[in-house]
């Protein structure tokens, strides 16, 4: 059982995990590179890891551990730079955003490790339309019964966070509508969704043992739900994210993650509740749907909002926390973002109104994620 | 009765049929290669083209074949700038190891053709000559196989790039060479010195203007792929017929237009290229006829010459990718596979051969039937070589179809 003790980290710390897409520069198509890149980045020295993900079209970038969302970012940038860096090496691009807008999921290729290897086997196409590219954050809890108590408080946020990453309008070549076209590919597997309505760490690990039991799981990782604890690092994972367009608005969604915990674990604001849970996949659609346009069931007043009035409603209220742990800039930042209508999915949207193709719109974003300024490439 | 309204026999192989037969052979020839001697596809091509050609059955006599140069330029055409058109100069800019690496590749490749070719005693200018012919990998091998096996991958995207490295060094360098073998042979000198420069400045600036045309014609067609794509083919297939009635390099002309397209295209206004099942049938007519115009002659009477010329430029190659392979990203073993996916020498050296023996008939009596021996070899082994390297390292896509 030891990987289902809960390792206590230190309250509201942060890291996160972002999946990036390697792509061909010639076409700027999903690559093949993951391995070649990887091999390079392993004869560097980096703060942080690089490691492969699924298909060999993907590189997910993990930050150490921090307590700040600059010092987060400053991580982000100093790795970000590495990967571009090597990528080019090897004519590479990088990019960010939730989904290859054009890449045919029947070309992708499983990363061969045993255990992509096991996933490719057990759920077939669906392994391979899972090249999404999503950002996980982490933020770290004192004991497995407030990590059960946060994933219950920050399931009332999934459509905050879904709205505030939204960043993959385009699949398989085509404008979906949705700001967020990500998730409905993690929908598909059997144990993605929720955590269930347990009451504390001894109730959940319960429910663990009896889903081990069934032979349904090996480990917490088979679970592919939205908001999970992650007893090993001691946190709560929030999994709902598309990778942004940027590392400086990865820090901020972090940011925002540690603020919301933050006002959590401190003021206990509210008891758990199976309304929230019933609410969630109706807000959840919406959010993908139509972002921060999108309207929410707030679960405790049992009434709609619009999805971005909620998100500075909540921002207002949590900012005193978000000022202690030096991220009022940060919320700040993306409150100006919300009121301004902007999002990184608005953003790929006008790119190929203006630009008129995606393979222009896959450049661009390839751009932003280097932090190119236009015309320099 | 009238029997006029019948075909007189025998009737006349119009141009119709012959390309019709031509590529129905070649792909029958191929599949056959494929399904019972495991052999790519392109191998059968060339011996279908072998067979019908003067060498043996005479089908495709002489006159036939000249008449059908034009498919072989439009087919060249259309690869060389393909190819052209996957350089990437920002590539070389940020990785100046492959820079290093890709120029080695040439010299190397150039240096050991030239060394051993001096030491069994031909003199120098001609050796050199025959080297820089020597040194061009065949762009239409390297891409129909990693077209067939869908192959994508550091070895693959390096094969292509060297590729036109060496394809571009052999003609600059052989070109640069003319003049000195003038001086050596007592040509004329208006003729040694004009001729390479008008082909070489014809072409490119031929290149330069079709590009800047392509790029005008497509900035006002929006970005749409299917009139792209016409347009694609259009200007190639203009710009060949340019060149030939210019008397032009078609490989020259064609790689400027390709590079240029990509490298001066600054707001992107030409969408990726995906010549897609079109380009195939340009392929296998392509091998075809040069399997029809390959001579072995000098198999009989210099085997082991021809041999060893093979294998010293396949060392000279290697040594150059694993010095600096490494340097530039190439992950361990890839260089090995790198320089045996290079081998096959290119079909351009037919024509470099037919040109430069025309000024220099020494030169044909010499060093042409060798390195027209080496070439024919190459064609049949060589595509074998690079499918082995490109499956071996493991960048074929499990779905491609390669034998």
């Amino acid at each position: 059982m030891d990987e289902m003790d809960f390792r206590p980290s230190a309250a509201v710390s942060l890291g996160v995990e972002l999946e990036l897409q390697l792509l061909r520069a010639h076409d700027l198509d999903l690559s093949r590179g993951a391995a070649d890149l990887l091999e390079l980045l392993g004869k560097r020295k980096l703060p942080g890891a690089v490691k492969p993900e699924i298909t060999e079209s993907m590189v997910e970038l993990n930050s150490s551990v921090h307590l700040h969302h600059g010092s987060l970012r400053d991580e982000l940038v100093v790795m970000r730079d590495a990967v571009v860096k090597e990528a080019g090496v090897l004519n590479l691009r990088v990019a960010g955003g939730g989904s290859h807008p054009f890449h045919d999921w029947a070309d992708r290729r499983i990363f061969p490790t045993g255990r992509f290897r096991a996933i490719l086997e057990r759920y077939g196409y669906l392994a391979k339309q899972f090249t999404v590219f999503g950002q996980h954050i982490h933020v770290g809890c004192s004991s497995g019964d407030d990590a059960v108590y946060l994933v219950h408080m920050l399931t009332r946020y999934v459509p905050h966070f879904i709205a505030l990453s939204a960043a993959s309008p385009f699949y398989q070549g085509e404008d979906t509508e949705f700001q967020s076209s990500r998730l409905t590919s993690i929908n598909a597997f059997p144990l993605a969704g929720h955590m269930p309505f347990v009451r504390d760490w001894a109730e959940f690990l319960e429910y663990y043992d009896k889903m081990r039991g069934f032979g349904i799981v090996a480990s917490m990782k088979d679970f592919y739900w939205d908001i999970r604890p992650k007893p090993e690092y001691g946190t709560v994972e929030i999994r709902v994210c598309d990778t942004p367009l940027t590392v400086q608005r990865a820090a901020l969604l972090g940011a925002y993650a540690q603020a919301l915990a933050a006002y959590h674990l401190e003021e206990r604001p509210r008891a758990p509740a199976r309304a929230v849970y019933l609410v969630n996949s109706f807000n959840r659609f919406e959010a993908s749907r139509f972002g921060c346009r999108g309207e929410l069931v707030e679960p405790y007043e049992s009434r709609r909002k619009k999805i971005g009035a909620d998100i500075l409603q909540t921002i207002e209220t949590v900012m005193p926390h978000a000022l202690k742990v030096g991220g009022a800039d940060a919320l700040t930042e993306l409150a100006a973002d919300v009121r301004h209508g902007y999002s990184d999915a608005n953003w790929l949207l006008e790119c190929r109104t203006m630009r008129g193709s995606l393979p222009d719109v896959v450049r661009e974003a390839a751009a932003r994620w280097a932090g190119t300024p236009a015309g320099v490439r | 009765m009238d029997l006029s309204f019948l075909p007189q026999l025998p009737f006349a192989l119009s141009a119709p049929i012959m390309f019709g037969a031509l590529l129905a052979a070649g792909l029958l020839a191929g599949e056959a290669a494929n399904r019972y001697a495991s052999l790519p596809r392109i191998t059968g091509y060339a011996l279908a083209g072998v067979a019908l050609g003067p060498q043996m059955s005479g089908v495709l006599s002489r006159e036939v074949l000249h008449a059908l140069s034009v498919l072989i330029d439009l087919s060249v055409g259309l690869i060389v700038f393909e190819l052209g058109f996957r350089f990437d100069w920002r590539w070389l800019k940020r990785n100046r190891w492959l820079l290093v690496t890709a120029v080695a590749e040439s010299l190397f490749g150039f240096g050991a053709i030239f060394g051993t070719l001096v030491y069994f005693g031909f003199e120098l200018v001609l050796a050199a000559s025959a080297a820089a012919i020597g040194t061009a990998t065949s762009p239409a091998v390297v891409m129909l196989v990693s077209h067939e096996l869908r192959a994508e991958g550091q070895v693959t995207e390096r094969t292509l790039l060297f590729t036109a490295v060496n394809s571009v060094f052999a003609y600059a360098a052989l070109t640069l060479l003319l003049p000195l073998l003038h001086l050596e042979l007592r040509a004329g000198w208006l003729e040694a010195l004009l001729r390479p420069a008008y082909i070489l400045g014809g072409s490119l600036l031929a290149g330069v203007a079709a590009c800047m045309l392509m790029l005008g014609l497509a900035r006002w067609l929006g970005k749409r792929e299917d009139r792209q794509f016409v347009l694609l083919v259009a200007m190639v297939v203009l710009t060949v017929g340019v060149a030939r009635s210019l008397n032009l390099s078609v490989m020259i002309t064609l790689m400027t237009l390709g590079m240029l397209a990509r490298n001066l295209d600054r707001r992107h206004v030409l969408m990726p290229l995906r010549f897609g099942y079109g380009g195939q049938l340009f392929f296998v007519i392509l091998f075809v006829l040069t399997g029809a115009g390959l001579k072995f002659g000098a198999w009989a009477t210099a085997a082991w010459l021809v041999a060893t010329l093979l294998v010293v430029r396949f060392l000279g190659k290697a040594l150059a990718i694993l010095v600096f392979g490494r340097l530039s990203g190439v992950r361990p073993g890839g260089a090995g596979l790198l320089a045996i996916a290079l081998l096959p020498m290119s079909g351009l050296a037919v024509g470099m051969v037919r040109d430069t023996s025309a000024l220099f008939p020494v030169f044909g009596q010499q060093l042409g039937g060798i390195l027209l021996a080496a070439v024919a070899l190459s064609e049949l082994v060589g595509p074998l070589a690079t499918q082995f390297a490109l499956r071996r390292a493991g960048e074929a896509h499990p779905g491609g179809q390669g034998g």
